[in-house]
Order: C-alpha cells, then structure tokens, then sequence
C-alpha cells in the first residue's frame, strides 16, 4: 500500500515536471511579443531610447573583448553609428551563443549582431537583416603541413567550433566521409590543437583566419580551395519586422555615404561590405 | 602572451573575482541553513513531506548545475513573453526587469543554492544519523527534552562529524561558480574566455584556473584549521 502511494507521487511529480519542460519549450520556440499581432518593435526601441544589442564578445573581429574589457569590433561600431541616427543608446549585451534564440525571443536583447552566418534554421528562427558581409570557409593548416589542397587532407582529423555554421558546412559536405571532425567550444581552442599536432586542419571563417595570420603573427596557411562562402547578417525576432527594416534602411545610407566602408576600412583594410 | 598583457589580463580577473565571490558567498549563506531545513524535512516522521524533500533532492541532485542555471535563468523571461502565460503569473513577473543585472545574478544564486542545499542537506543528515540511538536513550534517562538533547547533545557532535564533508562541498562550490557563465554571468571564466579569443592564447585561461588554485588553498586552510578548533569530545 504504501509503496504504490510512493510510486503514485514520483509519477505525478514527473508528469509534472515533464509538462512544465514541454510548455517551456514550447514556447520558447514560437515568436512573442505583442499578443495583439501589432508591431510595436521600432516605437519600443525609440520609446526606451534602448537598442540592446546581444553578442557572445568572443569573435574578432566582428564583436570582441579587448585588452581593457572593452566590447569592440567592426559590428559594434557599425551599430553604434546606426544607433546615432537612430538617436537610442546601444547597450552591448555578452550572452552565451547557445541560448541566442532563447535571449532574443525572450525580449533580453533587440537583435543578435555578431558575425552571424545565414543558415536556413537561423533564417526560420528569425528575421534577419539582408547580408551584411561575405564570408568564405576555409582549412588552415600549419605552415609546414604537407596538406596543400583540400585533396589532402583525406583521411585527416579536422577541428572545427562546435555549433557553428562550420560544423554544419563541413558535416554535410563532400568530404565528411573522407575525415574525422573534431569540434570544439571555440576556433582558438581547435587552432591550439593543430599547434599541438592533435588535429590536422581547422575549418573556419576566413576571417578569423586571416586575422589570426595577419594580425597575430601566428604560422599558418589557409589553403586555396575552401568549401563554400556564406554571409553575415543581423537577426531580430520574427515579428519585428519595422525594426529591422529601420536598422537596414540605416545601414544602406551608411553604404551610400561612405560611413560603412570607412568602418570596413578601419577593421579590414578595405570595404568588404555587400549592403546595397 | 608577453609579461605586461598577462599582467593586464590579471587585473580585469582580479576585478570579476568580485562577482564570483559574490555568487560564492552568497549560495554559503542561504545554502546552508536551507540544507539544514531539507534534512530535517527528509527525516520528518510525515512522510508524504519525506517523500516530497526526497523528489527535490533527486532532481538536484540528478541533472546538471549548468542545467538548473539555465532553466532560472530562462523560466521568467520566457514566461513574460509567452502569450500563453495565465493573466495572473504574467501580472506578477511585469515589474521584473529581466534585462538588469540584479535579475541575472538572482537567478544565477537561485540555482546554486538549490542545487548545494540539497548536497548539503544530505551531509548534514548523514551527520545527524551517524549519532548513535544509545546516546539518545541516555538523554532521555537523564529527563532531557528532546529539544534539550537535540542542541544540548546531538548537534555539536553533528557539527564535527559534517566539517570534512561539508568542507569539500565548499571547495567545490569555488569551482563551480564558473558555471554562471553559461548565461553570460561576468565572472572570472567568462572574462577569462573573452581575453583567451582576444590574444589568441589560452593563457587566460590558466590564469583563471590560478585564481580558483588560490581561493581553494585558501579553504582547505580555513577547513583545517575549523577541523583543529572543533576537535573536541576526544
């Protein structure tokens, strides 16, 4: 008698909690906002004199923390002068990579910003900005790697940022088959271990790449033949759709004056920019 | 990474050694009384109320740290901006500001003192069972109320017995704030992570592990010597 009454509690308890995770998953999933249907993103922004831009501050140069624990990079200052014209202030808001979708739909932040790659689920899950920049994938291997082409890396281990568009690029492609992908939490975690001889190659945004090389000093090579180019773009949530439609107005004024590429410029040595 | 940018990374840690200490001590303060609270609701002669304390240790005790931080972390926002939410809880979670600090940082020690009450609950049963009947027997001999044997002659000796195991539970504690960054929380490691893509070096990182070496040393001081001055009864 008394066991089953123990066993009848456990039960309920776990429906309980099981019920509760469901709900919370569920909506987490959908757009929210306003229950109205009524888009109030851009007058909520003004209203507050708020733009909360959420970034993990880990990927340079795009958005980054520098020397002296200061957010910066070439996203941030795009932001900020789109903010000026916008006349809000930006608030720069570190949140984990993992959980962006969560932060955004929750209402933490107003949009992600942070050299995000355009993949189809991203581009379900929110409403993105038109691309902002073009990014190729490439391998960079160590300078004295005998790896000269993609050809050779068959049979090589691979490491790459776990979930990023990386990940997934080089999952799916062609030559999954052929390697082992070792992923781990962050590009400078896998360069360290090609360094150490412990992966081959790292698959990564040619932009980190050609900024660890250049900027940093260190002895890699990337090599010529990458496997596909992808582009950044801002994501806000779904329903947003005047805000994001006022921060891509913006940005093509900024392209037209000149603004945009002189940021470019500052961060690349040229205007990388492809906002029309 | 030359000796000056170590130094320079040293010093943004040393200022984030705040909020992790913050999380620490803090989860000390609450965790501590409420593990007592939870062990003695799991001894309760009520059992539909030892049967309950016993799911919640369970569930503590059985999924992630970083699991619990997430779902505090993430239970009010995404509550606020369900649609679905009853009028009720959506009135009551309106004057939270789930954008400010104080938000994150409790929610952060929600998880974190429920999560080592229930560690510690348990040590702190495991101690109060460990005093054996006859000792009881002997109070009530002695016309001793229960409560008068429970302050008077069980709880000192439950004080010694815990302190070893409590003391680890402690040390761990230290570690495990690095947890909080999961959600962005600015502690050591977050900091310690921004910095390492920033120079490109992992270096930050052993910084950050010197910093958690230090704090722990610290306590297993402290733990000794707390072993030293309870080292009564002998």
């Amino acid at each position: 008698m008394k066991k089953t009454m123990f066993k009848r509690i456990i039960a309920t308890a776990f429906a309980a909690a099981m019920l509760s995770l469901a709900c919370g998953c569920g909506e987490a999933a959908q757009a929210p906002q306003t229950a109205t249907g009524e888009d109030n993103s851009l007058q909520n922004v003004l209203d507050s004199g708020k733009f909360v831009l959420g970034l993990d501050a880990t990927f340079k140069p795009m958005g980054y923390t520098d020397d002296n624990d200061e957010i910066v990079g070439f996203d941030i200052d795009v932001a900020q002068e789109v903010c000026n014209r916008m006349g809000v202030e930006l608030v720069k808001q570190p949140i984990n990579w993992d959980t962006k979708e969560e932060d955004l739909n929750a209402g933490r932040i107003d949009c992600i910003w942070n050299g995000m790659s355009v993949n189809p689920s991203r581009a379900e899950q929110m409403n993105l900005s038109d691309p902002y920049m073009k990014n190729a994938m490439v391998f960079a291997v160590p300078a004295d790697s005998e790896a000269k082409t993609m050809a050779d890396l068959n049979g090589k281990i691979i490491g790459v940022q776990n979930g990023s568009t990386a990940q997934e690029i080089l999952e799916g492609s062609e030559i999954a088959g052929t390697i082992t992908v070792q992923a781990m939490a962050t590009n400078i975690e896998a360069l360290q271990q090609m360094e150490l001889g412990i992966v081959d190659a790292v698959f990564l945004d040619s932009v980190v790449a050609n900024y660890e090389i250049t900027s940093m000093g260190k002895d890699y090579v990337v090599l010529p033949d990458g496997l596909e180019e992808e582009e950044y773009a801002i994501g806000f949530r779904k329903n947003d759709q005047k805000l994001r439609d006022e921060v891509q107005k913006i940005l093509s004024e900024m392209k037209a004056d000149g603004t945009l590429g002189e940021i470019s410029t500052k961060w690349f040595g040229s205007d990388i920019t492809t906002v029309k | 990474m030359t000796g000056e940018e170590i130094q320079k990374v040293f010093m943004i840690l040393l200022e984030y050694l705040v909020p992790t200490l913050k999380i620490f001590g803090f989860t000390l303060i609450y965790s501590i009384p409420l593990g007592m609270i939870v062990a003695l609701l799991k001894m309760c002669k009520f059992k539909p109320i030892s049967w309950l304390t016993n799911v919640y240790i369970l569930i503590m005790r059985g999924t992630p740290l970083m699991l619990q931080i997430i779902v505090a972390f993430y239970a009010i926002p995404t509550l606020k901006s369900s649609p679905n939410t009853p009028a009720v809880i959506a009135n009551m979670l309106s004057g939270v500001n789930i954008q400010g600090e104080d938000y994150m940082f409790n929610a952060v020690l929600f998880a974190f003192v429920l999560n080592y009450a229930a560690y510690f609950a348990e040590i702190f049963r495991g101690g109060i069972e460990s005093i054996p009947k006859g000792q009881y027997e002997a109070a009530a001999a002695l016309s001793l109320t229960k409560t008068q044997t429970f302050f008077r002659i069980i709880l000192p000796q439950v004080v010694k017995r815990v302190i070893p195991a409590s003391a680890n539970e402690v040390i761990t504690l230290v570690k495990d704030t690095s947890l909080a960054n999961v959600v962005a929380y600015a502690e050591i490691t977050l900091k310690a992570k921004q910095q390492m893509q920033n120079y490109s070096s992992l270096t930050p990182l052993f910084i950050a592990g010197a910093f958690y070496f230090v704090l722990a040393m610290v306590l297993t001081v402290l733990s000794s010597i707390i072993e030293k001055k309870l080292n009564y009864y002998k």
